[in-house]
């Protein structure tokens, strides 16, 4: 493991992206990884919101047209955040907030495919057009899911506070 | 260099400023997913949704910006430096110029009768080309609006960028 991460972090695309003081490397890449953040978090939301009874003059069968946007920004976010972490691979990988946040997002994309493949051919097909308590409660499982995913994604800026909460030792390194 | 109430509170316990910047994050999304999917329909994307539908939506997004602007407020007067901190940097100076754009850019659409010629598009239908212009603004500001904040950590890559 530690040779791995000892690999991905000496590569030259990481000592770019950690040390380059140009605009493109790090602060662009963590730009993207917010702005893709704000897409599959914000349009996962609005269609939670959705399910769940806010908005409901939005056509059900709208909203799959939303999920080609969220790949969208599950891409950008998959590439930039691919690139944060060989940038520091040591750090992110030792971190709990890191692999609790990747563990959401993983959910939350199955919630997010589940809705979209199953959950709104049936709504409109079977059930008329009426959120049934599947929908609702899928709805808050995505919710969970992505606010989670979002709050361990913050934390992993704050190593030191998440390993005192866990009574972990160490410096976060 | 006496700190305020609210530095020293923020010194004093490190979960203040992570839980303002969850906060902000979350305003962000809420901003983003509902403002940038106005935007995008506008554009003439997901036309089947009548534009009108979404805006039962714009009340979450008003949290959303509500959200951001206090916990705003709360980093540029409780960072420990002083308000300087944030004013004297470039991606921050940028990050407000953009906010007020957008600001004005919707101010644009609602006293220009955009708003209402908008609302009035169906499924299917087509917006007019002076609300294409209004959405393609807004997408853009608050692209760099997210761009600007987020590197503001990191201003010298931008002033380096610019010749500085």
């Amino acid at each position: 493991m530690a040779a791995v991460l000892d690999y991905l972090q000496n590569l030259a695309l990481a000592n770019w992206v950690r040390s380059s003081p140009s605009l493109f490397a790090y602060s662009t890449v963590l730009a993207a990884h917010a702005v893709g953040l704000g897409i599959v978090v914000g349009l996962n939301t609005l269609i939670a919101l959705r399910l769940l009874g806010v908005a409901p003059g939005i056509p059900l069968t709208g909203l799959r047209s939303l999920y080609g946007i969220i790949w969208i920004g599950f891409v950008i976010n998959l590439v930039s955040g691919l690139l944060l972490f060989i940038a520091e691979a040591h750090t992110m990988a030792t971190m709990v907030a890191f692999w609790a946040k990747i563990l959401f997002v993983a959910f939350g994309m199955i919630v997010a495919e589940l809705l979209k493949r199953f959950y709104f051919r049936d709504v409109v097909s079977v059930q008329g057009g009426v959120v049934t308590r599947v929908g609702r409660n899928l709805a808050i499982i995505s919710l969970v899911c992505w606010y989670i995913a979002l709050i361990a994604g913050r934390l992993t800026a704050y190593p030191d506070m998440v390993n005192g909460w866990l009574h972990l030792s160490g410096s976060g390194t | 260099m006496q700190q305020t109430a609210l530095q020293i509170f923020v010194s004093s316990h490190d979960w203040v400023w992570a839980l303002w910047q969850i906060i902000h994050f979350v305003g962000m999304s809420l901003i983003v997913g509902i403002v940038g999917t106005m935007d995008l329909r506008i554009l003439g994307l997901f036309k089947s949704i009548p534009i009108a539908a979404l805006r039962p939506l714009v009340p979450w997004a008003i949290v959303g910006f509500i959200c951001n602007l206090v916990t705003g407020i709360f980093f540029v007067t409780g960072k420990t430096p002083g308000p300087s901190y944030y004013t004297d940097n470039l991606s921050f100076r940028l990050k407000m110029l953009f906010v007020l754009l957008a600001a004005g850019n919707l101010i644009i659409f609602q006293l220009s009768g955009l708003e209402g010629r908008v609302y009035a598009t169906p499924a299917g239908g087509t917006a007019p080309t002076a609300a294409k212009a209004v959405a393609a603004f807004s997408l853009v500001a608050w692209l760099l609006i997210i761009f600007f904040g987020r590197i503001m950590q990191y201003n010298d890559t931008l002033l380096l960028f610019l010749g500085l």
